[in-house]
């Protein structure tokens, strides 16, 4: 996972080309094309139930796709386990929060942080001191550290969420895939976190989910929209916002009443 | 988990109790007795190996006595073999008619190969298995109910099975002698007490070291959340494959010093209500303990024959009154309600002032016993 090897600039580091899923004859996801680029920031945006989350699911191995190809780095991902996908560098916060509830933060992190997931190597071969550091400098950025050493089953929603974008962040994939991240934050919480993805971006992919208009401005990144399972429309946020289709999926009329957008999203 | 470390006397005195018991108890307790509780704590090894998959990984398993009784067949077969003279076979081969030993016993003439088969046989019988079961996903009810369907084929298997290893009579290890001496001597019975303990101290460091550090934390994760360590890059099906091994080997040592303790292995280990009671030793010590499956192994068996003495037909009421009340009052078990202050909660609630020692003021200044408190593991 440390190891990256520097993608060639005109590859994409993930294709969705045409993916379809079917549950039981009800397409979630219905030909769907998307493409990110090494280094991007981008944001996801739909209404509930538009296939958001389907959407990771068959980028991380959850749900094979009933149609169309899932390329990460030119190979196609799909039938591999969801294991090895996450050791080529993909990883994932979920919308809501999973952390290990019996383990402190700490020794959550330890594992997210831990470079090779083999038993063995947790058996023998200690914690290095470079990812020790790391650990504790990621408890502090969350400000989790005066609660590092109780189960996390005991911390908050909020202070879970952040948990576990520390986890992600501790796993240092290339690829982040960021499920509703600021759902249950403050305000101040949330322009953090909008920071912190930021700052990830550049070095890392940020593929982020989200409902929180404010927040998605804050990104200040390209946005796709995606409407019952297929993209709606791409672009700057202004521009997405101004779409009369995307006007039209939110509020079900055609207006040009933009605050409405936001109330509703 | 990082609280002060204690006091030299808090962290020898168990061992020193251990060494004690260990060296005096065969002196002073009257064979009988001794050989009860050295059965009783060769219980607990398996119940070790339930801890570890079950309490600490989340997987019940319905089934261990399966390894328990490979284990026991193992010595067993070594002992029917020892100090047979040449030629001859084990008398009961001669009730069916059988002239030559079946292949499979051949090896078990040899000590070495015996001393690795008793765990390594139900270490990779329990792999193979937990590998099939584990690469399906198969979990939670699901996995249960399979390990207590393989239970039932052994179980039926062994039984049928005259020919080959005695069937229902299984095989007697009482009269059978090793270095010159009688297995159900006295001396020898004492010997298998020191070796009980001295194995089950082993087991309990073996299943220590596999639940603290970061592969224990696996351990946990992978039952508070299996699907999230997958999206981690850690793999569940090695992790799960491995300890449900190491939980048959245990069994399989487990169920080899019981045998040599009891004088015979039978079919009648790899019956469905013993297995269950495995699990019911380890709810009641108390689940993620280690110490407590150890100690519901031995507490409870003394009780059953205790009670049994007495009153033989009240044990099964006591035993399932006994699990009913943990599992609603005390969840984490007997050792989980002392580790999380039982004892004086109930003495509150009886009334009595806390038992103080050294400093009473420190102990009872309400402020400063709360600092305290959150130091507790
Ligand atoms: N495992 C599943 N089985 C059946 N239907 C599902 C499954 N997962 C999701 N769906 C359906 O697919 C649609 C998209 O769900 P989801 O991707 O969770 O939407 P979003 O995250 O955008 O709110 C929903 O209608 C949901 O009910
Ligand atoms: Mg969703």
């Amino acid at each position: 996972m440390s190891s990256r090897s520097a993608p060639s600039a005109d590859q994409p580091l993930l294709e969705l080309r045409s993916v379809s899923v079917s549950f039981d004859g009800f397409w979630a996801l219905n030909d769907l094309n998307l493409v990110l680029a090494p280094g991007e920031l981008r944001a996801v945006i739909g209404p509930n139930g538009a296939g958001k989350t389907t959407f990771l699911d068959v980028i991380t191995g959850k749900v094979k796709p009933t149609k169309g190809d899932v390329m990460f780095r030119g190979r196609s991902l799909v039938g591999t386990a969801e294991h090895r996908i996450a050791r080529l560098g993909i990883g994932r916060k979920f919308q809501t929060p999973r952390v290990y509830q019996n383990l402190t933060p700490r020794r959550n992190l330890e594992l997210a942080v831990s470079g090779n997931p083999s038993p063995f190597h947790l058996l023998f071969g200690g914690l290095e001191s470079p990812a020790r550091e790391r650990v504790q400098h990621l408890l502090g950025v969350v400000g989790l550290e005066p609660f590092s050493n109780q189960p996390a089953g005991g911390l908050s929603h909020g202070q879970k969420q952040w948990l576990e974008i520390a986890m992600l962040v501790a796993q240092d994939p290339d690829l982040l895939l960021v499920d509703e991240p600021v759902a249950g934050l403050t305000d101040e919480e949330t322009g953090r976190t909008a920071d912190l993805l930021k700052q990830l971006s550049g070095d890392h992919t940020v593929l982020v989910i989200e409902h929180d208009m404010d927040f998605i401005r804050q990104l200040d990144s390209q946005v796709t929209v995606l409407h019952e399972g297929h993209v709606l429309c791409e672009g700057p946020m202004d521009e997405v916002q101004s779409d009369p289709r995307v006007i039209e999926v939110y509020l079900g009329v055609e207006t040009d009443d933009l605050d409405s957008v936001e109330n509703i999203a | 988990m990082t609280a002060s470390s204690p006091s030299p006397l808090r962290r020898w005195l168990p061992w020193v109790l251990i060494v004690a018991a260990g060296l005096i108890l065969p002196i002073v307790l009257p064979p009988f007795r001794l050989n009860l509780l050295g059965r009783f704590l060769s219980l607990g090894i398996v119940a070790l190996g339930i801890d570890l998959i079950w309490g600490f990984t989340g997987m019940l398993s319905l089934g261990q006595g399966i390894f328990f009784a490979l284990g026991g067949y193992a010595i067993g077969m070594f002992l029917s073999l020892d100090n047979l003279e040449p030629g001859k076979l084990p008398e009961f081969f001669d009730l069916y008619g059988v002239k030559e030993l079946p292949g499979f016993w051949q090896p078990f003439a040899s000590p070495l190969f015996t001393f690795f088969a008793i765990w390594v046989i139900p270490a990779v019988v329990a792999g193979l298995l937990g590998f099939l079961v584990f690469r399906n996903r198969i979990k939670g009810v699901y996995f249960s109910i399979l390990t207590q369907a393989a239970l039932l084929v052994f179980f039926n298997f062994f039984n049928g099975q005259q020919k080959l290893i005695n069937g229902t009579n299984g095989l007697k290890t009482d009269t059978a002698r090793i270095f010159g001496e009688l297995v159900g001597s006295d001396l020898m019975q004492r010997y298998l007490f020191v070796i009980t303990v001295v194995l089950t101290v082993g087991a309990w460091l073996l299943c220590r070291w596999l639940t603290t550090g970061r592969f224990g934390d696996a351990l946990i994760a992978i039952r508070d959340d299996e699907p999230r360590m997958r999206f981690t890059g850690y793999n569940p099906t090695t992790y799960k494959t491995l300890v449900f091994a190491v939980a048959g080997g245990l069994a399989g040592v487990s169920g080899a010093l019981y045998t040599v303790q009891s004088g015979i292995i039978s079919p009648q280990f790899m019956a469905v209500p013993f297995s269950i009671e495995m699990v019911i030793w380890v709810a009641v010590g108390g689940r993620g303990t280690l110490i407590g499956a150890v100690l519901g192994a031995v507490v409870i068996n003394y009780a059953k024959s205790l009670v049994s003495e007495q009153l033989p037909e009240t044990w099964l009421f006591i035993q399932g009154g006994l699990f009913l009340l943990v599992v609603t009052a005390l969840p984490d078990g007997l050792v989980g309600w002392w580790r999380l202050g039982g004892p004086a909660k109930l003495q509150a609630m009886v009334g009595w002032p806390p038992r103080t020692a050294t400093y009473p003021s420190l102990d009872l200044d309400p402020a400063l016993r709360s600092e305290q408190g959150e130091g507790k593991p």
